[in-house]
């Protein structure tokens, strides 16, 4: 029914910081490690801003061929946490 | 003058995201992408679907359709929960491309809008509209996503413009103008046309008009004063023409909030803080749009198919959430003893610009209206229910925010305060 896990972890990220992209792929996280794995990004979903009270949070939603990640990036913190995960092998 | 069509070259716009939300959710989630997949305010056990990717729709999941119901139809149908930042942020970008053609463009709602290039004719390098469409849809896929697909409508007027729009779904572009609207309207049905639902068929039926084509021949005497019985008759023998008559501003005549009972009940602690809940967002509402009431109307539905209201009138203008509420739980305690209620909503009418600014001889006045400055402020800055009432308390706890569907003045606050 709803394939979202809920993960709320802090992750090593990997970001690319292209000088010149479209807009929407200025900055793409490459690759995370994430329970001690390293999972390459193959492709990003789509990048929107967000805000927590006063902190400007960009929310990536990217894919690895095998599941669909959402991570957000702090821009005050400078921090990357993986929020939740959609399991590929659950959407036929 | 409007017993014509309207020769005019078509220079109206309308331009419609297909599926918006879920479509959304599909290029966010390249798993999705060509699955049934939906999209509920709040996954629960008997949610509905509020938007529906296509692949749902040509299984016969559509807006309104229970979990339970979808999932019969498709054991493998996908149901998400709404991200409305994610939609706001496709939402600014749709905006941003339609500025880039001309200055006269108006938000229909949060997936749909209107481009007018009347006085822009010099601005299209001698382009005609139908490639400015195709231009269009190609920077959808360029700026927003490669999944993202909308639908371009051309006409006349607003009205033929979003029928256009609705032609061919999904991804289409299509143009009618005065050389193909008959044939167009051959095509359709009544309820084909946007605004004619079952009343207006009925009323049209009743007249022997069972047809678009019977509609547009239908003189302006029988539509305003036997089918209509009003100027809406006028209205609709022009908009069929061609001719513009949706143009026109709206004026604002209540601010409100409804919710559907999460737990239906009569239970007095459960339902105050929601009430309380509701007041704090129409107070809110109230002063983004600079306006005060005089006027407070507390409705509920109930679980036995009937419905209540209580509603006044009040001498004096009203706008922080303490005197909403003050006058809300005055007309809630009137309620009807021991319904259950399934769905409960206050409106505020009356509206009378905000005189705010204006400075007051009485002290208790000034402090009452620095306090309602100072809770926005923290709220806008800190996110939405940073400091808020204790009766409230419960409220926040129960009722979530809604996607305000129908029009977008609200999205920006909402967001901002999200």
């Amino acid at each position: 029914m709803d394939p979202t896990v809920l993960i709320n972890e802090r992750v090593d990220v990997v970001p690319i910081f292209y000088a010149h992209a479209p807009e929407q792929a200025l900055c793409v996280p490459w690759k995370m490690k994430y329970k001690q794995q390293e999972i390459i990004f193959t492709k990003l979903g789509y990048r929107h801003p967000t805000v927590q009270g006063k902190r400007m949070i960009h929310v990536f939603d990217v894919s690895d061929d095998a599941n669909d990640y959402r991570l957000e990036f702090d821009a005050e913190r400078l921090t990357w946490t993986l929020v939740s995960m959609l399991e590929g092998s659950y959407v036929r | 003058m409007f017993d014509s069509l309207n020769t005019e070259k078509p220079m109206v716009m309308h331009i419609d995201l297909n599926s918006a939300f879920a479509t959304t959710e599909q290029q966010a989630h390249p798993h999705l992408r060509g699955k049934p997949m939906g999209v509920t305010n709040r996954l629960s056990k008997e949610c509905v679907v509020i938007a529906a990717s296509y692949e749902a729709k040509a299984l016969g999941i559509k807006v309104g359709t229970r979990r339970s119901e979808a999932l019969a139809i498709c054991p493998d149908f996908v149901m998400l929960e709404t991200d409305p930042p994610k939609y706001h942020s496709v939402y600014q970008k749709l905006i941003m491309i339609m500025k880039d053609y001309s200055p006269n463009i108006q938000m229909k709602s949060i997936d749909e809008g209107i481009i007018d290039f009347h006085g822009c004719e010099s601005t299209l390098g001698g382009r005609t509209l139908t490639e400015i469409g195709y231009e269009i849809k190609q920077r959808v896929r360029q700026d927003i996503g490669e999944w993202m697909r909308i639908n371009v409508g051309i006409g006349p007027n607003r009205f033929l413009a979003k029928q256009a729009a609705s032609w061919h779904k999904p991804d289409g572009l299509d143009v009618i103008a005065h050389e193909n609207l008959e044939q167009y309207y051959d095509k359709m049905t009544l309820t084909d046309l946007n605004g004619i639902a079952e009343h207006y068929a009925a009323r049209l039926n009743a007249h022997n008009i069972f047809t678009p084509l019977q509609f547009l021949a239908a003189s302006e005497f029988v539509l305003k004063k036997q089918v209509f019985k009003s100027v809406v008759g006028t209205y609709w023998y022009r908009r069929l023409r061609g001719f513009e008559v949706d143009d026109a501003g709206t004026h604002l005549g209540m601010v409100g909030r409804q919710w559907v009972v999460h737990k239906p009940t009569h239970d007095t602690t459960y339902l105050l803080p929601c009430l309380s809940y509701l007041c704090e967002t129409v107070g809110m509402k109230l002063r983004y749009r600079q306006v005060e009431a005089r006027g407070i109307c507390v409705w509920m539905r109930l679980r036995n198919g009937e419905s209540w209201y209580g509603k006044r009138m009040h001498k004096s203008s009203f706008y922080t959430n303490d005197e909403i509420y003050k006058r809300a739980l005055e007309q809630f305690s009137a309620r009807p003893y021991g319904s259950i209620v399934t769905m409960i909503g206050i409106y505020c009418y009356g509206l009378e610009p905000s005189r705010r600014s204006q400075l007051s001889l009485f002290e208790d006045i000034t402090k009452k209206e620095w306090l309602a400055q100072a809770v926005d402020e923290i709220n806008d800055h800190y996110g939405m229910f940073t400091v808020y009432s204790a009766t409230t308390l419960n409220g926040t706890k129960i009722i979530k925010q809604k996607i305000p569907f129908g029009g977008t003045e609200y999205f920006n606050l909402l967001l901002g305060r999200a």
